[in-house]
This record gives structure tokens, sequence and C-alpha cells, in this order.
């Protein structure tokens, strides 16, 4: 079954949609879900053109698309455990929020927050991502704990903060600090980065770009070739600061 | 004049030995008389089971570390969000709920007096502030004086007159209720970088032991004739093997009081630790309980935890801190100038930690060893065990060995071979949860003759009427029914106004604050020693004249006058 919402055209466009009610599941039972616009409760009707295609027994088999202006609609695919949702433009913050299965594409960028404390399942983000990719929300010290986002543009700051399982590939560059305060997981950074992994505990990061601000709480143990990249990489054990056992493997810059 | 009639009550009232009768309540003007006129409005409690409001005599839900609890864990103002509604207030937060979030928690439960269990008196206006934010319970705090410099003083001089003129001034000021002492003498030793490992260890820079600080407190406390006793959290809390510790405590409390124990310790399931290090702990239950059984003068509570994430605070400061360093988690530590200090961290307790399993064995032996349940109450030293919405799930282990059986059979492997619980066949009985919920408190904290705690004639008409029949529900094997009975109430009446029905909220509420003005004869008042107030103005940042809590944050305060030194 495939649910096509297209978004449409508001009197204020800028009013954030909080619609944590966007996940298959719910469409198992019908489209009459809720959502809220600003402080104002409304239906799905009121805010989309609804298309449904073909039927469904079970939420595994059903797809969403999200078209038109969807740059201001937050928390879609809050706790989804399953099927898949097709956004093709922008989406809003918190896509992905504790979701534990199924797959979200995004073929435009994607705001803050994507996927944070994520359990499973899989994020592409054809675009770029904003800040806070794939973290933890304040205060929660696991982040992402499992399951896969992979960013195919750049990322903001703070990109797999408390990273606690799964893997985190962003093929662009990413902003300050990412990595920092990772306990587990892998992260893959293609791009350039700075101050990476501040204060890690364990875990896997990466980088295959240029590192500016380079922490100096990390001790060098090794240098190796990583089959995988097809590169020399110097090996990092840190953050010493903290019980360091994390591991951060840097491209050599040496190597074209 | 607004009148009210609860009739078909299957009444327990343990204080006037009540114990299931069917019968009416009337009420008028928030106390409970003889009969009402016909007017009255009425509620029928279908045989249900109804009970004096219930209290809670050790609670941490307002004040500055409970503020700083909710600074610290944003994340926590996640969970439990409720949003505005009719008379309800937004709440949000599961172990640090806001302050309306623990007032209509507390009162869908039936809860409708609480006391704070430590307040640093420096930060006294906070609480009080709180307070008022906190409308359905009725509310006490208790005032630290753990490491108090002037008592400590006072202490090493042995001077109990003035040990007691310094209390009396300071609950005075703040608009405390009663003495608690956290740690006596650690925290502050550890304001110095040091700690203390026994009670008869003295505390740097002071010479006084921790016991010497609690035997004098306990003398001044009975001087002043204060209503509740001595509050005490003993030393070496949460060390394997501080059980010695607590037993040494227990023998120094002298039966000094008739109508009440003479030292309320607080917890004691953190406090009941057999073992040498973390991974020989094991419980001492049997040994703190035989003591506990053979001396009226001591009350404890329970200081059950439960399987849930939390949020530990305390006025301990370096116990806190140890607690970090097991978890490398954040915290806080924080130091009270001249008073005390208090450290706050979030722990989980998981059934996959052997430590954590044991400890919450610990606590319900406590409670089942012990026989009297006056003896024993009921808490969970909220947040430190568990948030306080738990307690119903503690009253269905209490009550059913079938429950407890289940649970055991999911804990940690360990458990059974350090732990008595598993040949423990008591359960308790709706009289003993009464008492250990709402009248054994009552009588612990000296709050009877204020109309607590009972529903004799002249009493405060705070009642909950729960959806429980204890005529057709067995708690040994309807555990569940009894759970859920608890965690809501059909109706919960507070100063004779339903304020909670079926969990909603219907009243704005509007509490009372108990505080405690001993009066102390002139000549011994510390406000009149010129030394006192030397060395106050010489170490305090606040002038003496601005340290006194004004009026203006008790908009409702009940001052409860005692006759010291008399």
């Amino acid at each position: 079954m495939r649910v096509i919402l297209e978004s449409k055209v508001r009197k204020k466009p800028t009013l954030p949609i909080e619609a944590e009610a966007i996940i298959p599941r719910n469409f198992l039972k019908g489209t009459d879900l809720l959502v809220y616009e600003g402080n104002k409760e409304r239906k799905l009707s009121e805010l989309f053109w609804i298309f449904v295609e073909g039927t469904a027994v079970s939420p595994e088999n059903i797809e969403v698309v999200l078209k038109g202006d969807t740059s201001r609609i937050k928390r879609v695919g809050e706790y989804m455990d399953t099927g898949s949702i097709l956004i093709s433009r922008d989406i809003g913050m918190h896509c992905g929020n504790f979701m534990s299965g199924g797959t979200i594409e995004i073929l435009g960028n994607a705001d803050a927050w994507l996927g944070r404390e994520m359990r499973g399942g899989t994020i592409l983000c054809r675009g770029n991502a904003g800040h806070y990719c794939a973290t933890g929300y304040r205060g929660e010290k696991k982040g992402m704990q499992g399951g896969k986002v992979e960013v195919f543009g750049n990322t903001g700051d703070f990109c797999a903060e408390y990273l606690a399982g799964g893997e985190v590939h962003v093929h662009g560059s990413t902003g300050d600090f990412p990595g920092v305060e990772m306990r587990g997981g892998q992260l893959i950074i293609e791009g350039d980065v700075t101050r990476p992994c501040a204060n890690m505990k364990d875990g896997t990061c990466v980088i295959l770009g240029r590192v500016h601000e380079m922490i100096p709480t990390f001790e060098k143990i090794d240098r190796r070739v990583l089959p995988e990249w097809k590169i020399t990489a110097d090996v990092y054990k840190g953050d010493v600061a903290n019980r360091g056992k994390g591991m951060l493997m840097i491209k050599n810059p040496g190597e074209v | 004049m607004t009148e009210l009639l609860v009739k078909n009550a299957c009444v327990i009232d343990p204080i006037r030995g009540i114990n299931g009768d069917i019968m009416d309540i009337a009420i008028r003007d928030g106390r409970i008389v003889e009969s009402v006129s016909d007017r009255a409005e009425v509620i029928d409690a279908q045989r249900c089971l109804t009970l004096p409001g219930g209290i809670d005599s050790h609670t941490h839900v307002c004040g500055t570390k409970v503020n700083f609890g909710r600074y610290m864990s944003p994340e926590d103002m996640r969970a439990g969000r409720t949003q505005r509604r009719g008379r309800m207030h937004v709440t949000s937060g599961y172990y640090v709920p806001t302050t309306f979030g623990n007032s209509y928690r507390y009162s869908a439960m039936g809860y409708t007096t609480l006391l704070e269990g430590a307040m640093a008196p420096l930060e006294a206006r906070h609480t009080h502030e709180e307070f008022t934010a906190t409308p359905h319970q009725d509310m006490m705090a208790n005032t630290l004086f753990d490491g108090n410099w002037a008592v400590m003083d006072a202490v090493r001089e042995k001077n109990v007159k003035k040990a007691a003129a310094i209390v009396g001034w300071t609950l005075n000021a703040v608009k405390g209720y009663g003495i608690k002492l956290t740690n006596p003498g650690g925290t502050e030793a550890w304001g110095w970088g040091e700690d203390l490992t026994s009670i008869r260890e003295p505390v740097p820079h002071f010479e006084v032991t921790p016991a010497e600080i609690i035997t004098t407190m306990i003398r001044a406390n009975e001087l002043l004739k204060l209503p509740h006793s001595v509050h005490l959290h003993c030393n070496n809390l949460g060390k394997p093997g501080n059980y010695q510790t607590t037993l040494d405590t227990f023998d120094l409390v002298p039966d000094l009081n008739p109508d009440r124990q003479t030292l309320y310790a607080t917890h004691v399931q953190f406090h009941a630790y057999g073992g040498g290090t973390w991974r020989n702990i094991c419980s001492k239950t049997e040994e703190i309980t035989r003591s506990v059984n053979s001396k009226p003068q001591i009350v404890m509570d329970m200081g059950q935890i439960m399987f849930c994430r939390t949020m530990t605070m305390t006025a301990d400061g370096p116990m806190e801190f140890n607690l970090h360093c097991l978890h490398h988690n954040k915290w806080s530590n924080h130091d009270v100038e001249l008073e005390t200090g208090s450290g706050i961290i979030p722990v989980t307790y998981s059934k996959k930690s052997a430590v954590n399993c044991i400890m919450w064995a610990i606590g319900l032996e406590l409670a089942l060893l012990t026989k009297s349940p006056w003896q024993c109450l009921l808490e969970t030293d909220n947040p430190n065990g568990a948030p306080f919405v738990k307690y119903p799930e503690v009253i269905g282990l209490l009550m059913s060995k079938r429950y407890r059986d289940e649970e055991c059979a999911t804990l940690h492997a360990d458990t059974e071979g350090r732990t008595s619980l598993w040949a423990l066949e008591r359960e308790m009985d709706w009289h003993d949860i009464a008492v250990m919920t709402r009248a054994g408190q009552a009588k612990a904290l000296g709050i009877i003759n204020q109309g607590k705690g009972h529903l004799g004639i002249g009493a405060e008409a705070d009642i909950a009427i729960y959806p429980i029949r204890t005529d057709s529900v067995d708690p040994a094997r309807e555990y569940r029914k009894v759970v859920e009975g608890f965690q809501k109430t059909s109706y919960t009446i507070k100063r004779g106004r339903v304020v909670s029905r079926d969990g909603e909220i219907i009243v704005d509420g509007a509490n009372t604050t108990f505080w405690v003005n001993a009066r102390i004869p002139e000549d011994l008042r510390v406000d009149n020693d010129p030394e006192f107030i030397r060395r106050f103005q010489e170490y305090y940042t606040v002038r003496m004249s601005n340290y006194p809590v004004q009026d203006l944050y008790l908009p409702r305060g009940r001052r409860v006058d005692t006759e010291a030194f008399t």
C-alpha cells in the first residue's frame, strides 16, 4: 500500500507542524490522523491531499510518500518500527526520532536532530542534514543505539553526539565536534571535520577527509592500511581524558 | 459552611483502632464531625477501602536540590507530560517532575501530607516557594543540622541547651518542622575535602564525632519538645558493610519520649549492607530488624528501591561523589555555607545488577522482618530509591508472597544466596498497610494532634477512598488489583473538599505549611547571645537580619508552638 501525502498550500507556511502521527503503522487503520499545526490540532486531511494506492494487511508493506513543501514538518517517523517513508523534498526537525525499524529516505535536506536516539532501521538522506544528526537529545547520555544513518551531503555540528551503537555514515563534511561523547557504534566521515570525537569513550570513527583542530588528548598508537577504504590511516586511541577506549582513524594527510 | 457526607465507607483507621468497619463520615468546614445536615453533599463509597489521607514522612519534592535535579535532567522532562486540562496545570517529568506534577500524582494516590526530607536552612526560601506550588498536600520541612558550625561548637562544648537554642532559633527563622541529620559530620568533612568512615571518627577542624552530634541533637530535640524526633540519615550510606555503623548508631539512642520514637532512621535499606566490597555485598536486615524490634524508641522507613531510572539527591555529598565514581555519569556536588551540602546524580536500578537486586530485596526484608508496622514505614526516599508513583507496587509486594516470588524469579542469580527474602512468608494485611502509609507516619511526625492520620471527630478531613473492596479482593492472589487500586483513588478528599476524582484533579488546592516555634526563655535565646551574633556576622555571607524567612513565603503557614525547656 502506498499513501501519498501532498502538502496543501498553507496561509502561514512557516508554522511548524508536529506530525509524529505520520508513521506507516498508523495508516493501517485509515488516514484519520491528528497533527498539530502550531498550537492547533488539525486533521491530516486539512493539511495534506491524501492519496491511497492499494491495500495492505500488515504495516511492513506500507509506504508513506511525502510531497510538496515539507520543510516545516517535524517528528515524521517518530517511533516508527516498520514500513517505509519517502520524502521527496526537505524535511523538518526530528525526523525519525526513536525509530526502531523500517526505512526513511529523504531526497532533499533534513533539518536538525535527524534520527535522534534511533534504535534501529535505516535513514538515507540524499541532501544535507542539520545539526545534531543521529544524536541524543538534551541530557540524554545514550544517543543513537542502533540502525544506520547515511547522509550523502554534509551535516551540521555535533553529528553523532553520544553515539552508542549502530552506524553513521556521512559522505560529505561535518561541522564542529562530530562524534563528541561517543560511547559505541561506528562513525564514518568522508569529508572534512573540526575537533572530532572529543571525550569519546568507545566506538570507532573513520575520517577520510582533513581534520582541523585535532583534540590533543588522543594518543597515536599505530598506522595501518584500511583495505575497506583503500587508505593508510593514523590510528589514535582516546579520548584519554575520559578512560579513552575509542578508536579514531584518520586518513594519512600525506596520501593523495 | 460546606458539608460532605461519605457513606458506606469501609474504614481502616489504625489510630482509633478501627479495622474495616462500614461507617459514614460526616465533614463540616474541613473537619470531621458527628453528623451533618440533610443538605450535605453525599459521596457513596460503596464499601470501598477508605483510609485517612496518606502521609509521606520522607520525600524530596521541593527545594534547591530537587530543582537542581530538574536542571540536570532535561531528558526527564520528556516523560510524564500532561496537558493543561480543567484545573490542572501542565506537568512534565517522571522522577523529578514539576511541582504540580508531584502534587497531582500524590493526590491521585490519596496522599495529602508530605514531609520534605531535607531543607538546607540557608535555602529555605526556595523550598517554601515550591511548597506553595505543591497545592494539594500539606507540607513540612525537615531542616538540616548535620554540619551546622554553631551546633557543632555547642556539641564540642557538650552544651545541650545551647544546641537546643540554636536549633530552636533556626527552625523559627527558616520555618522548619524538625531536625534532619544527614551523614552528621560527614558532609561537613567532605566540604574540607575529607571523609568520615565511622561515627567515632572526629570531624576535621571541629573535633566532634558524629556519635556526639547525634546524641546531643536527640537531647536537644527533646528539650525543645519538638513534635517530631530527630530524623537521621545514618553515616556510611550505601557502603558495603555499613550495617555495623547503623547498629552502633541505634545503640546510642535512649528512650526519652513516651508518645513517639526518639529517633527516626530514614531509608534504612541503604544502611543494611553486609560484606566488604560490591562483589560480596549481602543483606544484614536480620541484625538491623532484631535491633529495631527490641528498641521501641526507634522508627525507621524502608527506602525501598524499585527497578527504574531515577535521580538520587541527598545532602550526603561524599556518598554521591562515590556513586559518581561508579557510574561515570553527570553529577553535582554543592556546599551550603556553614550548614550542609548536597549531591545529585542520576541512576538506573536494573535487574541485571546483582547489587541492585540485593538492595531491592533488603528493602522488602526490612518491612517484613520488623514485627510492628508502626516501626517500619513505607517509602522509597522519593526519588532516590524510586519515584513515589511506585508505592502501590511496593504495597503489592508486601501483601503478596506470590508477587514477590514472581519478581524474585526475574532477578540476578546471585540474589537468593545473599538475602533472606525467599524464605519470608509474611503477607501484610490492609491494616498493616494503613499503618505503614499514614497512621505510622502521623504518629512518628507527631501530627496526630494536628488532626492528621486519623478520622476521629475533630480531625482534618483528609480522606482517601480507593476503588478496592477488601471483602472480595484477596491481596495475596489478586495483587494486580491491589496495585491498580492504590494507584488511583476514587476520591481524594483534602480538608473536606474533593480534590481528585479517579485520578483527575478538580480543584486548585490550597495547602498549609506546618512549622515549629519552640518558645525559648529569654536568657537562653541565641539571638541575644553576642558571641553567636558575632560569629554569624563574621562567617555567613548573609546578614542575620536577612536570614529569617519572611511570612510572605508561607501564605498559609500553621505554627506549632512548643514550650521548650519546661
